[in-house]
This record gives structure tokens, C-alpha cells and sequence, in this order.
């Protein structure tokens, strides 16, 4: 009753169908200050977008545009 | 027995200390292995900060590249580009959907932002 409306999800307000692994300004959105993927709780995205971000986010990581992490920098 | 075509998206990381006419002819060396009956498209990103070191270097050269090939191709292609030293990273991978938001023009985007600013209130009101 109480409960919130939920709030659009940011992946669907961009106008994304899909989600790419080059834009690494994008997923830099969906990520902690240590470059953990953010969970979808925190974020609001819904579950399928979610799927297709942790995979871009993996594959952005592996392609050095996204850090794995960055506790180690200062 | 036909082959399977398929579109494919590659992402090249080369040694950003190798020249760019260098760079080209290794690129169109791997792209000669695939056959391709139509020039690939590519993307040239240039040479980009990385995100952490990889090889002990700070940046490196990214070309995108999009081409339809063969499935057959592949593990040749793969191969070379695995022994290719000035090749620091790389990432094919199915393109199968259109990624990302449709290309907006620099106009969109500019009449996006504002409305962006001007409509941030609205949206948290119970």
C-alpha cells in the first residue's frame, strides 16, 4: 500500500535495446567507486537489463575500458 | 554442405608503441585470413588510456571491427591473432543484436541534456 511506484528503469530511459560493452561511460554508471557491478536493488534496473550489464561489464573489463578494480590505486 | 555466415564484432587492442602503418598491415593481414566477401567495417579508436596496465603499458590502440564470415574462419583467425605479439588483447564476438541507444545526433543529445536538468523534480514525488 505504502509501497513506492517504482522508478523507470535507467537502462529503458536511455533507449537502450541492448546493452553495449564499449560504451564504458554507460556501464561506469552501474558500478562502485571499487568497480563492483552495482547491484540491481541499488540501481533499479530490471532483471533482464541487469543480465545483459554484468556481462557487458565483464566484457569491458576484460577489454580494459572498465577496471576489475580499484581499491589497489590510491 | 553450405556455410554458416555469420556477423561477428572484434575488438583489437594493439601495442600502442607500434606505428600506425604497422598496425594497419597487421590488421590486414588476420582480416585476409577470413575471406571476407565484403570489407569489413571498422572503427578506429585510436590510442586510449587503459583501465589497468596490460603488458606494462598504460594505452593501447583499439580498432572495432565488424565483418561477416564464415564460421569456419574463425579458429585460423583466432590462431594468428593469438601469436601476434603486437596484439596485446582482442575480443570477437556474435553481433546479433544492435547494441547499444540508436545514434542520436549532436542536436538530440544537446535538447536531451537540457530536458534531462529541467525534468529531474518531477519524478520523486509520492
Amino acid at each position: 500500500m505504502a509501497r513506492r511506484n517504482k522508478k523507470p528503469s535507467p537502462v529503458n530511459e536511455a533507449g537502450i535495446r541492448f546493452v553495449d560493452y564499449k560504451d564504458e561511460r554507460f556501464l561506469s554508471r552501474f558500478i562502485t567507486e571499487n568497480g563492483k557491478i552495482l547491484p540491481s536493488r541499488l540501481s533499479g534496473v530490471d532483471a533482464r537489463h541487469q543480465r545483459q550489464l554484468a556481462l557487458a561489464i565483464k566484457k569491458a573489463r576484460y577489454l580494459a575500458l572498465l577496471p576489475y578494480t580499484r581499491s589497489s590505486k590510491a | 554442405m553450405t556455410a554458416i555466415m555469420r556477423p561477428y564484432e572484434a575488438v583489437y587492442i594493439f601495442d600502442s608503441a607500434l606505428e600506425d602503418g604497422v598496425i594497419a598491415e597487421k590488421l590486414a593481414k588476420h582480416h585476409g585470413l577470413l575471406s571476407l566477401a565484403e570489407e569489413a567495417t571498422l572503427d578506429h579508436w585510436g590510442r586510449r588510456q587503459l583501465a589497468y596496465q596490460i603488458n606494462k603499458r598504460d594505452t593501447g590502440y583499439y580498432i572495432v571491427a565488424r565483418f561477416t564470415t564464415e564460421t569456419t574462419k574463425l579458429p585460423e583467425f583466432e590462431r594468428s591473432l593469438k601469436l601476434d605479439d603486437g596484439v596485446m588483447r582482442y575480443l570477437i564476438s556474435l553481433h546479433e543484436h544492435e547494441l547499444g541507444a540508436p545514434p542520436l545526433t549532436e542536436e538530440q543529445l544537446e535538447a536531451k541534456r537540457r530536458a534531462d536538468e529541467a525534468g529531474d523534480d518531477d519524478d520523486d514525488e509520492d
